[in-house]
C-alpha cells in the first residue's frame, strides 16, 4: 500500500505556508532566504507526487529546472547579503531604509 | 486514512522531518542552528523522494541543495560573522505577517485539498501510477529535441548570467 | 531513443532573435576581455548591433508564424510584436548607459551582457507556451536585473535596491513555482495548450478539481504580479527603482513588465480562457485581475501624488501603468474580446516603452547637471535648457493620456476594450485615476517653467550628452508619431491573435 498523493500534496502546503510565515516574519536576510528555499523545496515536492500520479516525467523535469535555478539565486542572493555586509555591518533588512517613503 | 505499513512510517518519519525542520528555520535564534535545520528539512525531502519514486531526485536533492546551496549558505553565514544568536527574531509587522500565513494555510487547504482529494472528492479513490520515468528517460527528455531541451538551454544561460553577477558585485573595487 | 533534432525540426529560425542575442551575449562576454578599459565603447556598438540584428530578424520572420522547438517557443506575431518593443527597450537603455556608467565610474563590460541577458529573458517569456520555460526565462529576465540593480556597489543604496529586488523576486518565484506545480496537479502537463484542452475539460466535468486549477492559476497570478509590481505586491517598487543606477530602472521599469505581462497575457488567454462556469461567460479569473487593476490604478496614482522625487514618483507611475496593461488583461477574459485586448495592451506598452524611457532619459540629464533627482532639481528647467523642459512636457503629458500623443493612443484603446468587455466600473476607475495622475504630472511641469530657480545653479555643466539626447529625441518622436499616426503599429498588432484556434 503506497502513500496517497493526497498525503503529500498537503504536506506540500503544510511546507510552503511555513517557509512564506519565515519570510514574513524573520528580518535576517540569510533567514529570509532559507526560507524562500522552504517554499521552493515545498513546491518541488508536490511537483514529484504529481509526477507519480500523472506518470509522466514533467513534473520531475520541472523540479530539476527549479533546482538550477536555486543554485543560480543562492549565488547571486549570498553575494549580494556578503556585499551588504562589508558596506554596512548588518543583514537585518529592517534596517535597510537609506531610501524611506 | 493512513495505514501502518512500512511506506506510511517512512512517510511519517520523513514529514516529520521535513515539517520539523522548517519549524526549526522559522523559529531559530541562531543562524547556524538555521541552517542546520535547512538540511534536516531538506533530507526530509529527499526521502520523501524515495518514496515518490524518484530516486534520482533524491540524489540530487543530497548532492545540490544539501551539498552546495545549505553550504554555501552556512559559508555566508560564517562570512557575514553573524551566527551569534540574534537580538530579535522577527520583524515588526510580525502579528500582521501570522495572519497573512494562516488565512493562506486556510485558502490553500480549503481551495485544493478537501474539494479534490477529501472523502467525495472526485480523485479520491483514483490510483498511483507506478510508471514514473527512469533517469534515462529524464535525461534524454532533456536534450531532446521534442521535450525539454530548451528550458535546458535557458537554464545554462541562467548560470552563466548568474555567476558573472555574482561576481561583478563579489570583486573588490580598484 | 534519443533521436538528434534538425535544425529544420526544430525551427529555430523561427527563435532567430532571442537565440541570437542570448548566444552573442555568450560571445561577447568573452570579447569584452580583449577591449581594453578605456574603449569600453566598443562593447556598446557591439551590444547595440546585435540588437538590431534581432530587430531586423524579428521583422524578416515576423510573417512566418510557427512553434520552434516543437511548440515549447511560439513564435506567432504576438511574440514578434514585443520582440520589437523588448529590444527597442534594450537599444534605447544601452544608448542610455554609457555616459551615466562613466560618469559614476561604474563602467564595464559586464553590465551590458547582463542587459542582452535579460533582453533574451524577456523575449523567451514572451514567446514560451510551457509553465517550466516560462519559470526558466522569468529567472533569466530577473536574476541579472537583481545584478544590475545593486551595479553600483559599494554604493549602499544601489547594493540595498539589489538585495530587496533580489529577496522579493525570489519569494515571488516559488509562489510561480508553487502554483506551477498546482496547475500540474490539476491538469498533467505544463504545456499551454494542453492545459487548455484539459482545462476546458475539467470545468465541462463540472467536478471540483476546477477549484484546484484556479489556486494554481491563482499563485502564478500572484507570482508574476509581483515582476509588474501591481498592488498589493509592488510594495519593492519605489525603493528599488530609487536605488537602482537610473538606466537600470529605465530598463527594469519596461523590460520586467514586457516580460512579465507577455507571461501573463499568454498564461490567461492560452491556457485559461476556457475556465469558465457557463460557456459564453468571461472567465472566471476576469474579476480577480479586474479587482488587482482597480487596486493598482488607485493606489499607484494617488501614492504617487505625495512624491518628491522624480525617480520615485516615476516608480508609482510605474506602477499605475501596470494598473491599465491590467485592465486590458482582465478586459481579455471576455469570450471573443481576448484578440482586440491583447492587441490594446500592446499598443499600451508601445507607448509607455517610448514615454517611460524619454522621461528617465531627461532624469538622467537633471541628475547630471543638478545632481539630483528631486522636484527641487527641476526648477527652472524650462528656462535653463527649453529643449529638455518641451521634451518633459511631452512625456508627462504622454504619461497622462493627452490627444496626440502615445500615451493617449494606449489608454483609448485599452478603455474601450474594457468598456466591451462590459467593465463599466473598471473604466470609470481608469478615467478618474488618469485625472488624478494630471496633478503630478503637471506639476512637474509646473515646476520646470512657472517657478524660477535661485539663480544658483551653475551653467558650466553641459545638460546631456549625446546618448541621452539621442534616447530623449527618438523617445519623442516615437511618443508623438504614434499618437499622430498609430496606423504604423496597428498595421502590425492587428495581426496578432492569441486565440486562433479555440473557439468560444
Amino acid at each position: 500500500m503506497v502513500v496517497q498523493t493526497e498525503s503529500f500534496v498537503m504536506l506540500s502546503i503544510v511546507l510552503f505556508v511555513l517557509g512564506a510565515m519565515g519570510v514574513l516574519l524573520r528580518r535576517n536576510a540569510i533567514m529570509v532566504f532559507m526560507s524562500i528555499e522552504l517554499m521552493l523545496n515545498a513546491a518541488n515536492l508536490a511537483l514529484v507526487a504529481f509526477a507519480r500520479y500523472w506518470g509522466n516525467e514533467t513534473g520531475q523535469l520541472f523540479v530539476f529546472f527549479v533546482i538550477t535555478v536555486a543554485a543560480a539565486e543562492v549565488a547571486v542572493g549570498l553575494a549580494l547579503i556578503v556585499a551588504i555586509f562589508r558596506s554596512k555591518r548588518s543583514i537585518n533588512i529592517d534596517e535597510l531604509h537609506e531610501m524611506k517613503g | 486514512m493512513l495505514e501502518i505499513t512500512p511506506n506510511t512510517i517512512a512517510f511519517l518519519v520523513f514529514a516529520l522531518l521535513s515539517v520539523g525542520g522548517a519549524l526549526g528555520v522559522v523559529v531559530s535564534t541562531n543562524l547556524i542552528h538555521g541552517a542546520l535545520f535547512l538540511i534536516v528539512s531538506l533530507f526530509g525531502g529527499a526521502g520523501l523522494f524515495v518514496l515518490l519514486a524518484a530516486p534520482f531526485m533524491a540524489a540530487v536533492q543530497i548532492l545540490v541543495y544539501i551539498g552546495a546551496i545549505a553550504i554555501l549558505i552556512i559559508f555566508a553565514v560564517m562570512l557575514t560573522r553573524s551566527m551569534t544568536s540574534l537580538s530579535e527574531i522577527f520583524n515588526r509587522q510580525w502579528w500582521i505577517s501570522a495572519i497573512v500565513a494562516v488565512v493562506m494555510l486556510g485558502l490553500l487547504l480549503v481551495g485544493a485539498i478537501l474539494p479534490v482529494w477529501g472523502p467525495s472528492g472526485t480523485n479520491a479513490m483514483l490510483p498511483v501510477s507506478d510508471a514514473v520515468g527512469t533517469t534515462v528517460d529524464l535525461g534524454i527528455a532533456l536534450v531532446d529535441g521534442n521535450q525539454f531541451v530548451l528550458p535546458f538551454e535557458v537554464a545554462s544561460l541562467l548560470l552563466t548570467a548568474a555567476m558573472i553577477g555574482a561576481i561583478v558585485i563579489a570583486r573588490d573595487n580598484e | 531513443m534519443l533521436q538528434l533534432p534538425s535544425l529544420e525540426t526544430l525551427n529555430m529560425g523561427a527563435a532567430l532573435p532571442a537565440i541570437s542575442i542570448a548566444a552573442w551575449a555568450c560571445i561577447l562576454l568573452l570579447i569584452d576581455l580583449w577591449i581594453p578599459k578605456d574603449r569600453k565603447i566598443l562593447t556598446v556598438y557591439l551590444a547595440a548591433g546585435n540588437l538590431v540584428f534581432a530587430f531586423i530578424a524579428n521583422l524578416l520572420v515576423f510573417n512566418q508564424s510557427g512553434d520552434s522547438f516543437m511548440g515549447m517557443y511560439v513564435a506567432d506575431q504576438f511574440s514578434g510584436v514585443m520582440n520589437l518593443i523588448i529590444i527597442g527597450t534594450a537599444l534605447l537603455s544601452i544608448v542610455l548607459s554609457f555616459d551615466y556608467l562613466k560618469r559614476v565610474g561604474i563602467e564595464r563590460g559586464e553590465y551590458y551582457v547582463l542587459v542582452l541577458f535579460v533582453t533574451a529573458g524577456a523575449m523567451f517569456m514572451a514567446a514560451a507556451n510551457d509553465l517550466i520555460l516560462i519559470f526558466v526565462a522569468l529567472e533569466l529576465l530577473s536574476i541579472p536585473l537583481y545584478v544590475l540593480s545593486a551595479f553600483r556597489a559599494p554604493d549602499i543604496r544601489s547594493e540595498e535596491a539589489g538585495m530587496k529586488y533580489f529577496l522579493l523576486g525570489a519569494f515571488a518565484s516559488a509562489f510561480l513555482v508553487f502554483g506551477g506545480a498546482m496547475v500540474y496537479g490539476a491538469t498533467g502537463t505544463t504545456n499551454l495548450n494542453e492545459i487548455a484542452a484539459s482545462a476546458g475539460m475539467i470545468i465541462a466535468s463540472n467536478s471540483s478539481t476546477s477549484l484546484f486549477l484556479l489556486l494554481g492559476a491563482a499563485l502564478l497570478l500572484v507570482g508574476l504580479g509581483f515582476k509588474v509590481a501591481a498592488v498589493p505586491f509592488h510594495e519593492w517598487t519605489p525603493d528599488v527603482y530609487e536605488g537602482a543606477p537610473t538606466p537600470v530602472t529605465a530598463f527594469m521599469s519596461v523590460a520586467a513588465k514586457l516580460g512579465g505581462f507577455g507571461s501573463l497575457l499568454r498564461i490567461l488567454v492560452v491556457g485559461m480562457s476556457a475556465v469558465t462556469m457557463t460557456a459564453g461567460e468571461p472567465a472566471v479569473w476576469q474579476n480577480v485581475v479586474a479587482i488587482l487593476a482597480g487596486l493598482t490604478m488607485i493606489v499607484g496614482n494617488i501614492v504617487a501624488l505625495s512624491q518628491a522625487n522624480i525617480k520615485r514618483m516615476l516608480a508609482y507611475s510605474s506602477i499605475a501603468n501596470a494598473g491599465y496593461i491590467l485592465m486590458a488583461v482582465a478586459a481579455a477574459g471576455s469570450p471573443g474580446l481576448a484578440n482586440e485586448a491583447t492587441r490594446g495592451a500592446l499598443v499600451y506598452m508601445l507607448a509607455y516603452m517610448f514615454t517611460n524611457m524619454g522621461a528617465f532619459a531627461v532624469v538622467i540629464a537633471v541628475e547630471r547637471a543638478n545632481g539630483g533627482a528631486d522636484l527641487e532639481h527641476f526648477v527652472g528647467l524650462g528656462k535653463a535648457r527649453p529643449m529638455l523642459a518641451i521634451m518633459m512636457v511631452v512625456f508627462m503629458m504622454s504619461l497622462t493620456g493627452i490627444p496626440l500623443t502615445g500615451g493617449f493612443i494606449g489608454k483609448a484603446l485599452v478603455f474601450a476594450t474594457t468598456l466591451n468587455a462590459g467593465l463599466v466600473w473598471l473604466a470609470i476607475i481608469g478615467v478618474l485615476t488618469s485625472v488624478v495622475s494630471a496633478y503630478y504630472y503637471v506639476r512637474v511641469i509646473v515646476n520646470m517653467f512657472l517657478r524660477d530657480a535661485e539663480a544658483s545653479t551653475e551653467e558650466a555643466t553641459p545638460g546631456y550628452s549625446t546618448g541621452v539626447q539621442w534616447v530623449a529625441a527618438v523617445a519623442l518622436g516615437g511618443t508623438v508619431l504614434l499618437g499622430v499616426l498609430p496606423t504604423l503599429i496597428t498595421v502590425l498588432t492587428d495581426r496578432v491573435s492569441l486565440v486562433a484556434s479555440i473557439t468560444p
